[in-house]
């Protein structure tokens, strides 16, 4: 519970009982005025304070920090205030806090791109020695100029889970192409149920959940001098084969999905709408959670490509970034006291999510002692298979390119895949005229 | 102005009546009872009567334990209660000075404050969070209040305008010349006959401030300032919420206003019926 | 007709002089928080920024340019005034009924009343959560029974004409209510004396409405009609939590394009000069409808 400090209580605390008469407001209006122009802002005069922005609002992740924030402050003596807002919105609030002169000191956010922007304003701090400490798996690390400004706590690599016990009854195996994956959709289509769940709108739960057999089919949107690919010779065949296999999954899908967000898709799998759902360990979590009998029953693979050779995950990640105030060399340390000895507890929060990016924490018997991550090994060992195998293909829009830049960025903001998707599975668009016009949408940010 | 009491103007008139609470009331009987629903019964083929009932309000508890809801629920009211009286307070001043006095360039001053409703709300939030920052309320409530009340003093004006503007001056200078001054005609006259429209400009104010989202949540950072609509947006945007739960939330922060305005329906009713005295 | 309110007082008393005080305070204190952002806003127009602390740079009016040549402002204009004008005909048209409906008596109509005022209670975001779940693809109540008449399962937000009207329809529930309320409360300052006099004369319902209410109501229409032009033309929050602007920018009007440029597409400068013309807009509109129905009637400038 956050304890209401004193210095800057706004009512004195008897008014509280009786919020519904005027002239108490008004009372308290007037002491209000008069405690402000008195000239009493805070005053933490002994205390120093490091404000931390998080982006988990999921219950046990605010624990984790809270814990964390309290045996820093028994031990240290400085207070870090966890300040919670939804994924979505930890960006803008950063941005207003930066403008306005009262910026955090730490950070969370789930876009590399917003890090650059950041950095390039000179607004954060470099943690580079903090990451050199450890060792990392690939392609999470963004570093701008050599240094790193971003520290990540997990890879949500997306991935296909589907229903084992549905796959033996009709003897369907594993997908390793398109056209088995299309197949077996339509198969467990009936009575009311649906073969897969793809978010289809213009939104990043489509660019995270329904591309990734574009990644398998070895699509690279941009070449290493940032020239878009996707109409050429090589590329545009891929991105027309893709557009078909959707437009052919299209009649396995539940209708609205459009409209489908995050927990749609996880709301339809756990109650058994959808044989098939694209989703990273939080699918896992919440069937344990809500239908435990399904969590036995799931199985999962990686996304298939068109010939059956290679295997693709999608790309995303969270990480925090430390701001450059005045307080930056307290939030420094609490950063390397907080990585060092509560990095698995905050993992923990989301135990099967949060895949560590960090290769000692799967080594870390702390870490594996979770009893959902004893339980999963086998989604574990898969997770961890990610990494270390070389030809799994591991991509996202706004990651393409030879390094982290801001026009991948720019490209995932316009939503422009989500758009050929919609305009050949709504309006029934030739796959090479929705590529086109996707094409034409990413140059104008290139 | 009473329609006479024929049976077919009886049956219009209750007829309407019903549709328009069917109309107005339909939705959230639905969002009540999707709450209330065992969390199996909202993926079978939803009933327009529940068949059963989840007693544990499970969905509600789950929720309440996620958020500061009473802390928050304080805060919206604090900050709304002052919304209310400094834009009571600051509209009727304006709007009775613009129609009463001559004062230049009025029509330019009263529409400029139109301005605060041209622009999203987001563009806006973030220069007037420098201004606060500046003024050192950067964390406070109080900037809170001020930024809803740039929100509530413009329709406050514009509303009194039009209850003051019809309100002939000869009342007034009745009451003046029996030996009132201004102020106590104002008191006296002005006020009581104008009831309903202040009435009604605090029930838009207490509502506007209630479920502003933006300017709370850019201003404020602390958890302990945070109110209502900040608190419950981050339910409302899980990824693991589902329609029981979602509809528990939004049930939650209605559920207030709901109860408040009940309470005080009764001076609502009294107010807007308070004009319909004389004559 | 309402007598007229007579010529202005002069300031001559103390009691003059300190209500002109708390006029000139409150005015100045309520302009200055709200101009200052406006004019930082429309600073912004002028330069190009990728966020709001990255640097900016001086572009003077090339984000105008650029935005006005896009067919995208364009479309989202057209959007914003045909969600404009129907939603705020339908609010105003559902309101006025609603509100000569409260205004008779029949039993309960206390309850009645709170009733329906319900709807503008609700924050937007459990407005748009409820409406969401009604439409659901899957399990909404409206779904499952246009299933039952035999329409199949309708693509609520993926077809832009349906997209269009659940917006319009869930607007016009929300905000209905404030046109009642304002028209319900005018209405009591009407004396029943007129209506008595009108009846006596032979008068019907529809011409003591048209003839008595609407001239005497016609202060309160005109501020309720000019508040609801500029709220709907901007309404920002409906439009997003319930289409984001889709599906493919079928529902994209000016707030939510100015939105999508300065917070989504690290255009910061673009998000502010769609702002600052739509902004100009609604001056421009505002501008004609006082020419039409003006604040005061044409006084004698000294």
């Amino acid at each position: 519970m956050a304890e209401q400090d004193s210095s800057k209580a706004l009512i004195p605390p008897s008014a509280t009982t009786d919020t519904f008469s005027r002239r108490r407001v008004i009372t308290t209006a007037a002491t209000g005025a008069a405690l402000m122009a008195l000239g009493a802002p805070a005053v933490h005069a002994q205390t120093k304070t490091i404000r931390f922005l998080n982006a988990e609002p999921s219950r046990e992740s605010v624990r984790a920090l809270r814990v964390a924030a309290a045996e820093y402050e028994k031990q240290t003596g400085v207070k870090v205030v966890v300040d919670t807002v939804p994924p979505d919105d930890a960006y803008s609030k950063l941005q207003a806090s930066l403008s306005s002169g009262t910026p955090y000191d730490i950070g969370t956010l789930a876009f590399a791109g917003h890090m650059l922007i950041l950095a390039e304003a000179g607004k954060l701090v470099p943690m580079t020695k903090l990451i050199e400490k450890s060792k990392w798996g690939p392609r999470i690390l963004f570093p701008v100029k050599g240094e790193h400004y971003w520290y990540p706590y997990d890879y949500n690599f997306c991935w296909m889970y589907y229903r084992k016990d549905l796959y033996q009854q009709k003897g369907l195996k594993v997908p390793t192409t398109f056209e088995q994956m299309a197949e077996n959709c339509k198969a467990l289509t009936e009575g009311g149920k649906f073969g897969v769940g793809h978010p289809l709108g213009a939104n990043s739960a489509t660019q995270w959940m329904s591309i990734g057999y574009l990644w398998a089919d070895g699509l690279k949107m941009l070449d290493d001098n940032f020239k878009l690919l996707i109409d050429n010779a090589d590329m545009k065949p891929r991105m027309i084969r893709y557009l078909d296999f959707m437009k052919k999954l299209q009649p396995s899908m539940p209708p609205g999905m459009t409209q489908a967000l995050f927990g749609t898709v996880l709301g339809q799998y756990s109650g058994g709408q959808i044989a098939h759902a694209p989703y990273a360990g939080r699918l896992m979590e919440v069937l344990e959670d809500r239908a435990p009998d399904l969590a036995g029953k799931t199985g999962f693979f990686m996304y298939p490509d068109s010939a059956g050779k290679a295997q693709a995950v999608n790309h995303a990640s969270d990480g925090w970034v430390l701001l450059n105030t005045p307080m930056r060399d307290e939030a420094y340390k609490f950063m390397e006291w907080f990585t060092e000895r509560h990095y698995i507890n905050f993992l923990h929060s989301a135990p099967l999510h949060f895949q560590p990016p960090r290769l000692d924490v799967y080594e870390d018997a702390r870490w594996r002692a979770h009893p959902l991550i004893e339980k999963h090994a086998e989604l574990v060992e898969f997770m961890r298979g990610i990494l270390s195998n070389k030809d799994v293909i591991i991509r996202s829009i706004d990651t393409e390119g030879p390094r982290i830049d801001l026009r991948p960025g720019k490209m995932f903001e316009t939503f422009a895949i989500s758009e050929a998707i919609q305009n050949r599975l709504l309006k029934d668009m030739p796959a090479a005229e929705a590529v086109d016009i996707m094409a034409k949408k990413y140059r104008a940010v290139l | 102005m009473s329609l006479r009491r024929s049976l077919t103007a009886r049956v219009t008139l209750l007829g309407g009546v019903a549709l328009m609470c069917l109309w107005s009331f339909f939705p959230i009987y639905w969002m009540i009872v999707s709450s209330l629903r065992p969390e199996r019964d909202l993926f079978a083929p939803p009933t327009l009567i529940p068949t059963s009932f989840d007693t544990g309000f499970k969905a509600y508890w789950t929720l309440l334990e996620l958020t500061d809801y009473p802390l928050q629920f304080l805060n919206s009211v604090m900050v709304a209660g002052a919304v209310v009286v400094i834009t009571l307070l600051v509209s009727v001043v304006i709007a009775y000075v613009v129609t009463r006095y001559r004062i230049p360039g009025k029509t330019i001053i009263v529409g400029s404050m139109l301005y605060a409703y041209m622009f999203p709300p987001m563009l806006l939030a973030i220069p007037l969070l420098s201004i606060f920052a500046g003024l050192g309320l950067a964390d406070s409530l109080w900037s809170v209040i001020a930024a809803h009340c740039t929100l509530t003093i413009p329709l406050g004006v514009w509303l009194l305008w039009g209850f003051f503007k019809v309100m002939p001056l000869d009342l007034e200078e009745a009451a003046m010349v029996d030996g009132c001054t201004r102020a106590g005609a104002f008191f006296r006259v002005v006020l009581p006959l104008s009831l309903p429209g202040i009435v009604t400009v605090a029930i838009f104010a207490f509502l506007l401030s209630w479920t502003d989202y933006i300017f709370a949540f850019v201003l404020v950072s602390s958890d302990s300032q945070k109110t209502l609509p900040v608190g419950l947006a981050s339910i409302l945007g899980t990824f693991d919420a589902r329609w029981g739960e979602l509809m528990a939330g939004a049930t939650l922060i209605a559920l207030p206003l709901l109860v408040l305005f009940t309470f005080l329906s009764r001076y609502f009713i009294q107010g807007l019926a308070a004009g319909a005295m004389k004559g | 007709m309402p007598t007229e309110a007579a010529p202005m007082k002069r300031i001559r008393t103390f009691s003059d002089r300190a209500l002109l005080l708390a006029f000139v305070a409150g005015v100045s204190t309520t302009l200055l928080l709200i101009l200052v952002p406006v004019l930082d806003a429309v600073r912004l127009s002028l330069y190009q920024a990728e966020s709001f602390i990255s640097a900016q740079t001086w572009v003077g009016l090339a984000n105008y340019t650029r935005i006005l040549s896009a067919p995208t402002f364009w479309h989202a204009f057209g959007i914003g005034l045909l969600f404009a004008i129907t939603t705020i005909a339908a609010q105003v048209v559902l309101g006025v009924l609603f509100a000569l409906l409260l205004d008779q008596p029949f039993p309960g109509r206390p309850v009645v009343r709170g009733i329906t005022v319900l709807p503008y209670l609700l924050p937007t975001v459990v407005v748009t959560v409820i409406f969401q779940w009604l439409l659901d693809g899957g399990l909404g109540l409206f779904t499952v029974w246009a299933e039952h008449i035999g329409q199949g399962r309708p693509a609520w937000f993926e077809n832009p004409t349906s997209a269009m009207l659940i917006l319009i329809v869930v607007s016009v529930w929300t905000w209905t209510p404030f046109v009642t309320v304002c028209f319900l409360a005018a209405m009591q300052t009407v004396p029943k004396s007129l209506y008595e006099a009108a009846r006596v004369d032979g008068a019907s319902a529809w011409m003591r409405f048209w003839h008595i209410t609407i001239p005497m109501l016609a202060p309160m229409l005109t501020v309720t009609v000019l508040l609801r032009s500029i709220w709907m033309f901007n309404k920002f929050d409906v439009v997003w939590l319930l289409t984001k602007g889709g599906p493919l920018s079928a529902t994209e009007h000016l707030p939510v394009l100015a939105y999508r440029r300065a917070f989504s597409q690290f255009d910061v400068g673009g998000g502010a000069t769609v702002a600052t013309l739509s902004f100009l807009v609604l001056t421009v509109l505002i501008a004609v409808y006082f020419h039409y129905f003006p604040l005061e009637e044409k006084e004698e400038k000294s």
